[in-house]
């Protein structure tokens, strides 16, 4: 690997921190709008559903999301706030369809301590301020003037140290917020300031509650008539407003999320950590407040976020688990819950541990990681690609094409399917005991190769061979009627719709072909100057049965020629470049939009939007999918037309946002394929391969493929042992009725089925802390070691722990050694057939030895000591690169001949470390805790001592996300000749869900992307302003300094969406052709 | 720790909180580092000690004998195996016979803010020096023809490079290092000043404190100085009244227990000053003796001020009033300041009272713990603010390093052998 990476997001973030509900694409239309940390998405609440509107990046972490409507103004303004100290108000712009900045700026402090709390952002509810608390003992107020301008900003020094929430009161003359914050003593309190816009102070307020519960963390404002404020604790939950006190007992829960159901404010949504779902009450006699009410309804995710829609409609969104969707119904379900899930959105967040594994050993890696917390923890399987599930599958080498046939016009599912050889066409139909079984249809020529054949209008099917185009009866399954190809002219292609043929003869003829009731009538021919290597007249237009354009592709002189219907004119002749030719053409519609897709016999791919009435080509694209012939064919999933694109690297071709998107499917090399939906496999595609006919289902049309496994408990490490086929994992099971009780497992997964096979229990308090399989000198087995820690709640550092070894045999966990440890065993690492710990802040090597008694145990070898705790670490060779928890990475040796751990070098920056990884023998990957990679190389070369102990630091960059571990591997099936799979790639796994790619690029192609990149930035602007370079700078405590030898991969890719006018514009500043560009991206795209 | 690992993990624990919350928890078990040594260069007691805050690598000390000298603090010099104890010896060490070299005591060293090319160092023999770090020879002199109490250059100062001293004068002037001449003379005080200190907030604000127990705001762009702490006006956080807006701004100046000369119209207020009578304000105190030591918080809000009536007071910067935060029992006597230490993210301050470090929780006055280990009287700390390590020097001669407690290691190779042994030895004293 090299100092030069390449980040990219293969899985965007799906943590869900904020959400709010106004109308902010139109007076009349109202939006839900979702913060996922770095991204913000705009839904439309329509009768249907959620209709996503727009899902962009923000350069920043967002901290605050908030809707306001100025006066005057008939849409709302999103104010967006984020943690490095930026604000942007964001503003639709209905025509365009995008996202206008109203304002902009920076409301970082030069010198200050950042709350401890988290930033707070709150905007009045009159819009006179936006007032921030991002800096202990400040308060910052931006003033928004009657015109709905933001003025300059100011502090007003707040004398409450440990601030816990802020939020304004509703109808008051003058803003007023109420402040709730610790003492020094711990105790709680609620006052109330009143801003001073022109003194640039606060006043006292109205009223002050002083001594509330201890755990209260929250303050709802509620609006007029009644006004005042609700305060919500663990155990309490209080309404004052100065005049009128409530207060009434809740069972204890810590309440994180709450959301407002009625305009009036009379009742709300609370949602606490185990995710049970609560409606309070505020009962009321006109403007009096009475009482509080509580009301259980039901369990959901863990909520963060809560937003009421409409109609009962609530949107939960959630950190922990998946977000929903849900309905509340009056009447309780049988379990007594009000609650009803109507939708849910797959959370992979946060992933604390992951693991790559090739579990179908096609060369291509799936990530399992371990996501959610508490109740909601998965195992989710992610795939790059589409997954063919096998349904069925016969030997039968020498396929040539396929086609299926249903029996009738009428039937739903497809009866026959046609396979063609090289001399002979056999047709198969599904018998009564659901086999694929050999059969007949009579007026089908069966001894010559087909070249197409399709059912057509009037029950009756067609059949092209070399010599003939015959019109079956579908009922009777008798020739109806034949054309015969002229003498000394054979029929090489042969395209149909439902009621027209066209064929392709030798010496380019063209003929064209009308099928009526028993009859075929050759309406025109025309003679090419060329001979003609593919065609299609796929319907694109308003008549499905009949296409008014014919595509033809040309040997010789390597064009695609559209053709108008029924006359044969030349409408287009498009000149496709280069020697090779077009061996697929396909008229298809994705998303309302006509393309025509044109395959080369190199694997590549063009695409060009199609006028259906004029047949101009417009929009030219082109990809490499494979490096063998393509063949095209059109299917039908979930409601959705996709193109298949059988090669030695077979491709889905979709759209999704107007866009086209290509996803790889998991198989190695397709010939032909034909969808077959029959009775017995219903939705299903047969599959051609050398040698092999496959009928199987399909996944879900996407890029990413996400598989859930539900654990019902957390579990935190994994680990993969390719001998015995399982999964082990460290998990521990919350008991909600006992506070804060947990039992931890062991547990023994299937690979396949991911059942549960054993598990282990751990002592009490005892935690499981890291897992590895591994092997020893001298042992044939192959172990599962897991390192523990006891976490007794009056100590602060375990110092007690186990390593437990494991073998599995038949199915079951066998403990065959234990070894104690003044520590928690934080990690384990196999190292030359030895096992090396990491143990607070020690390291520990420790070998297998063999007792008299035959027996085995681990015995302690040699150590290293002086980390503030060693918490990652990580080995290649006699090398050990640990990652501190607060003196960064650090190089270690291990001498065996002297039998010790020593060190070599280190980084002497600060950085509290959140996962390292080794990217080669010098270069070393670490993240640190606030949100930054950075790499460093050893500097075995240099001159002196001071130089080779330090570890110099030779990338930096702000990553924005908090990395839980890195892991080799790669998403992507690597093909032995492309380029992109000499390109070694590191994942990680963050908090927020995300799924990243870290290449190591040759530096040549880092010049060229970084110079790509500097000219994007330019033409791309952030959401609100925000800068990308200041986003990316590395930036911590102590420093921000811009981010160097990092590439930001989502920026560059993002260069495929741009408009042909922007690619030009960039080609132009980097002086290299657009379709240079767009083929250097897209190539980068396949890493992930 | 673990938990706190796995909250983190699950993004339960925000980072910086997570971060802020382990920092605090080390600092509460500060004691005598076993792990390090800083083997003091210097012949009598140290008075002041710096690290640079560019590297935060370099440890600057200044001793009664007029010697300075750096120590790296990173890079261990030696390595004793046995004791696993790393070494520092000083890098240089500069006295009186480098060429103008201090003569008489060192009572203030300062490392230039940008870079470590620079320190300056100020001496009971009237002189303030300026060194080059390289060459380690005095570069620059300034004669204050008082003995130098105190000196002190802004880390914030982006327009100007001027050392603040406070001297056995009443003036407290400031020396220009790019000019090489005086550029301020800022009178006020009515005696010695120990103590000067360039605010944490702003570059132009300098506070003094001297032995007429006065501490003194001064914004270096206006003539005088704007406040003037008085330890009897503690009324924090009162605002005025809600409804009586128009009484307010008028019971805003009669409650001038704080700014009697308003930064913004230093003019008007002057006029002001003159009906209050000046010997009034003029003669407020922030302690009953002298003003000992100053420290600002990092962020600049809060200050700590210690006094020779053996007090500690905490105050807020912006409305100048005193919290009246009880710190128990300090002891500071002396004839000379000293330098005390606040924790980057404020929670604790560093005292030196007589033998020992007083560590104060700065919001509660708790007392946390009582660092001893030095023999004689303890002059100045320095707080490492990545290490969380915390450097004192003392008139012992001893640079003592004081660091968060690390889990003891019984062994590195034997376990089972120590555990016996410890068990024998548990068995020796049981009987």
């Amino acid at each position: 690997m090299s100092i030069w990476n390449y980040v990219v997001t293969a899985h965007k973030p799906t943590n869900v921190t904020h959400s709010c509900v106004g109308n902010f694409t139109g007076a009349q239309e109202l939006n839900l709008i979702i913060a996922k940390c770095t991204r913000i998405e705009i839904h439309l609440l329509t009768p249907q559903g959620l209709q996503p509107m727009l899902d962009v990046p923000i350069y920043g972490r967002i901290s605050t999301l908030e809707l306001f409507k100025p006066q005057g103004e008939a849409q709302d303004f999103l104010f967006i706030l984020t943690e490095r100290y930026k604000f942007c108000v964001l503003q639709w712009d209905a025509e365009a369809g995008e996202l206008v900045t109203r304002a902009m700026g920076d409301v970082s402090d030069r010198i200050g301590r950042p709350t401890d709390n988290g930033q707070i952002g709150i905007i009045d509810p009159d819009c006179r301020l936006i007032g921030l608390h991002l800096y202990d003992g400040l308060f910052k107020v931006i003033p928004i003037d009657s015109k709905g301008q933001l003025k300059e900003a100011f502090n007003i020094r707040l004398e409450e140290l440990q601030v816990l929430d802020i939020k304004f009161l509703y109808g008051c003359s003058k803003p007023t917020i109420a402040v709730l914050f610790q003492d020094n003593r711990d105790a709680r309190h609620v006052k109330t300031y009143e801003v001073l816009l022109k003194e640039k102070d606060f006043a006292d307020g109205p009223w002050v509650q002083n001594n509330l519960d201890n755990g209260a963390g929250l303050l709802i404002p509620v609006p007029l008539p009644l006004g005042g404020v609700i305060i919500i604790g663990e155990q309490t939950i209080v309404y004052y407003n100065g005049f009128v006190f409530k207060a009434i007992s809740i069972q204890p829960a810590i309440t994180r999320a709450y959301g407002r159901v009625d305009a009036d404010g009379s009742r709300y949504l609370l949602s606490d950590l185990t995710g049970m779902l609560h409606l309070l009450v505020i009962t009321h006699e006109k403007d009096r407040v009475t009482g509080l009410k509580v009301e259980r309804l039901g369990e959901t995710s863990a909520a963060s976020t809560i937003s009421y829609l409409d109609n009962a409609v609530v949107y939960v969104g959630s950190s922990y688990g998946d977000s929903q969707l849900i309905k509340l119904n009056l009447q309780p379900d049988s379990k007594g819950s009000y609650v009803e899930v109507l939708e849910s959105f797959v959370n992979l967040g946060p992933i604390v541990d992951f693991c790559v594994v090739d579990l179908e050993r096609q060369g291509q890696g799936q990530v399992v990681t371990c996501s959610g917390a508490f109740k909601d923890g998965t195992l989710r399987i992610v795939r790059n690609g589409i997954g063919i599930n096998e349904q069925a599958s016969a030997e039968l080498p020498g396929i040539k094409g396929m086609w299926s046939l249903r029996a009738s016009s009428k039937d739903v599912y497809d009866t026959f399917l046609v396979v063609t050889f090289i001399s002979e066409t056999r047709i198969l139909a599904i018998n009564a005991e659901d086999e694929l079984e050999e059969t007949e249809i009579e007026g089908f020529d069966s001894d010559a190769q087909t070249l197409f054949c399709q059912n057509v209008l009037h029950d009756q099917l067609i059949q092209v061979t070399a010599s003939s185009l015959r019109l079956v009866d579908a009922i009777s399954r008798r020739q109806l009627n034949e054309w015969r190809a002229p003498p000394g002219l054979s029929i090489n292609v042969a395209a149909a719709s439902s009621s027209q043929v066209l064929l392709a003869t030798g010496g380019g003829h063209l003929v064209y072909i009308e099928i009526g009731q028993r009859e075929l009538i050759e309406v025109k021919h025309v003679k090419l100057e060329y001979e003609i290597s593919c065609l299609d007249i796929n319907p694109v237009g308003e008549d499905p049965d009949r296409s008014y354009l014919a595509v033809v592709g040309m040997w010789t002189d390597i064009t695609a020629r559209i053709f108008s219907l029924p006359n044969l004119e030349l409408l287009t002749k498009h000149s496709l470049g280069g020697e090779i030719i077009p061996r697929s053409v396909l008229f298809c519609t994705f998303e309302g939009i006509p393309y025509l897709l044109c395959a080369l016999g190199d694997g590549h791919l063009f695409n060009f939007i199609l006028d259906v009435n004029t047949g101009q080509l417009s929009d030219r694209k082109k990809v490499s999918l494979g490096t063998q012939p393509i063949t095209l064919r059109t299917f039908r999933s979930k409601n959705a037309t996709h193109v298949f694109a059988a090669s030695d690297r077979p491709t889905v071709i979709y759209s999704s946002n107007r866009k086209l998107l290509y996803s790889n499917v998991n198989l190695k090399e397709v010939n032909y394929m034909c969808p077959f939906n029959s009775a017995s496999f219903p939705d299903s595609l047969a599959i051609g391969k050398e040698g092999e006919l496959t009928i199987g289902t399909i996944d879900d049309i996407q890029k990413l493929h996400i598989r859930t496994v539900p654990l019902n408990e957390h579990a935190r490490r994994i680990a993969h042992q390719e001998a015995t086929r399982t999964f082990a994992i460290c998990s521990a099971k919350y008991i909600p009725t006992v506070e804060d009780m947990e039992t931890h497992f062991v547990r023994l997964l299937d690979d396949q089925t991911f059942e549960n096979i054993a598990s282990f229990q751990l002592d009490a308090y005892e935690n499981g802390c890291s897992i590895i399989s591994c092997s020893f000198t001298d042992d044939n087995n192959v172990y599962y070691c897991v390192g523990t820690g006891y976490a007794i709640p009056e100590e602060s550092e375990p110092n007690k722990g186990r390593i437990l070894v494991f073998l599995v045999e038949d199915g079951k966990l066998q403990l065959v050694a234990e070894k104690e440890t003044k520590g928690a065993v934080y990690n384990l690492n196999a190292f030359n057939g030895k096992l090396l710990a990491a143990i607070n802040h020690k390291i520990h090597l420790y070998k297998w030895t063999l007792r008299d008694d035959g027996t085995r145990e681990l015995q302690s070898e040699c150590g290293h000591h002086g980390h503030i705790l060693a918490l990652f670490v990580q080995s290649r060779g006699d090398f050990i690169v640990m990652g501190d928890l607060m003196k960064s990475i650090s190089l270690l040796i291990y001498k065996p001949e002297e039998g010790a751990i020593e060190e070599c070098a280190r980084d002497y920056n600060a950085n509290w470390m959140s996962a390292v990884e080794i990217l080669d023998d010098d270069i070393y990957l670490g993240a640190e805790n606030s949100f930054n990679l950075f790499t460093v190389r050893k500097n075995s070369d240099a001159a002196t001592d001071e130089e080779r102990s330090k570890l110099e630091v030779v990338g930096e960059y702000h990553l924005g996300e908090f990395v839980n571990r890195f892991r080799h591997g790669s998403l992507v099936m690597r093909l032995p000749d492309s380029e992109t799979s000499q390109i070694p790639t590191v994942i990680f796994g963050t908090v927020n869900g995300v799924i990243g790619v870290i290449a190591s690029l040759p530096q040549e192609q880092y010049m060229f992307l970084h110079k790509l990149q500097q000219n994007l930035v330019k033409v791309i602007k952030g959401v609100g302003g925000l800068s990308h370079e200041q986003w990316r700078s590395f930036s911590n405590e102590r420093k921000t300094v811009d981010a160097k030898n990092f590439l930001d991969g989502d920026l560059i890719e993002s260069f495929l969406d741009l408009s042909r006018s922007r690619m030009e514009e960039i080609s132009t500043a980097m002086s290299v052709p657009v379709e240079e560009l767009c083929k250097r991206v897209e190539e980068l795209t396949r890493l992930h | 720790m673990w938990q706190m690992v796995g909250r983190r993990e699950t993004g339960r624990l925000p980072p910086h909180k997570f971060r802020a919350l382990l920092q605090k928890t080390r600092l509460y078990s500060i004691e005598l580092a076993g792990h390090k040594e800083i083997a003091s260069a210097h012949k009598s007691g140290v008075n002041s000690l710096q690290i640079d805050a560019t590297e935060a690598r370099y440890l600057l000390s200044g001793a009664a004998d007029g010697s300075v000298a750096v120590y790296d603090i990173e890079q261990a010099t030696a390595y004793d195996h046995s004791t696993r104890t790393s070494k520092h010896e000083a890098l240089f060490m500069v006295d009186k016979r480098v060429l103008n070299g201090h003569l008489y005591s060192v009572s203030c060293v300062h490392w230039y803010p940008i870079d470590t090319g620079i320190f300056v160092t100020g001496s009971f023999d009237n002189f303030v020096n300026v060194w080059d770090t390289n060459t380690t020879q005095v570069e620059l002199q300034f004669n204050m023809s008082k003995k130098v109490y105190s000196l002190s250059m802004s880390t914030l100062a982006t327009t100007h490079m001027l050392i603040a001293t406070g001297t056995d004068d009443t003036r407290i002037r400031l020396c220009d290092i790019a000019s090489g001449a005086f550029t301020h003379t800022l009178s006020g005080h009515r005696d010695s000043v120990w103590v000067v200190q360039w605010s944490t907030r702003s570059e132009w604000v300098l506070v003094s404190g001297g032995c007429d127990g006065a501490i003194r705001f001064w914004d270096i762009r206006r003539a005088g100085c704007y406040q003037i702490l008085d330890q009897q006006c503690s009324q924090i956080g009162r605002r005025p009244p809600v409804l009586k807006k128009s009484s307010r701004t008028h019971g805003r100046e009669d409650n001038l227990c704080t700014k009697y000369l308003n930064a913004s119209s230093p003019i008007r207020q002057r006029g002001q000053k003159r009906s209050f009578g000046i010997s009034a304000v003029d003669s407020r105190t922030a302690h009953y003796g002298s003003v000992a030591g100053l420290q600002m918080t990092a962020d600049g809000l809060h200050m700590i001020s210690a006094g020779t009536d053996s007090r500690l007071r905490l105050w807020d910067v912006e409305s100048g009033c005193n919290t009246l935060v009880n710190y128990p029992s300090t002891y500071i006597r002396g004839n000379k300041g000293i330098q005390m230490a606040v924790t980057p993210d404020s929670s604790l301050v560093f005292t030196p009272s007589l033998n020992a470090i007083l560590v104060y929780d700065v919001w509660s006055g708790h007392s946390y713990s009582s660092l001893r280990g030095h023999y004689d009287q303890v002059n100045c700390c320095a707080f490492h603010p990545q290490g969380q390590e915390l450097y004192t020097g003392s008139n012992d001669r001893k640079i003592l390093v004081w660091a968060p407690r690390r889990p003891i290691d019984i062994d590195n190779f034997d376990y089972e052998d120590a555990e016996q042994a410890i068990k024998a030895d548990e068995d020796a004293w049981s009987d």
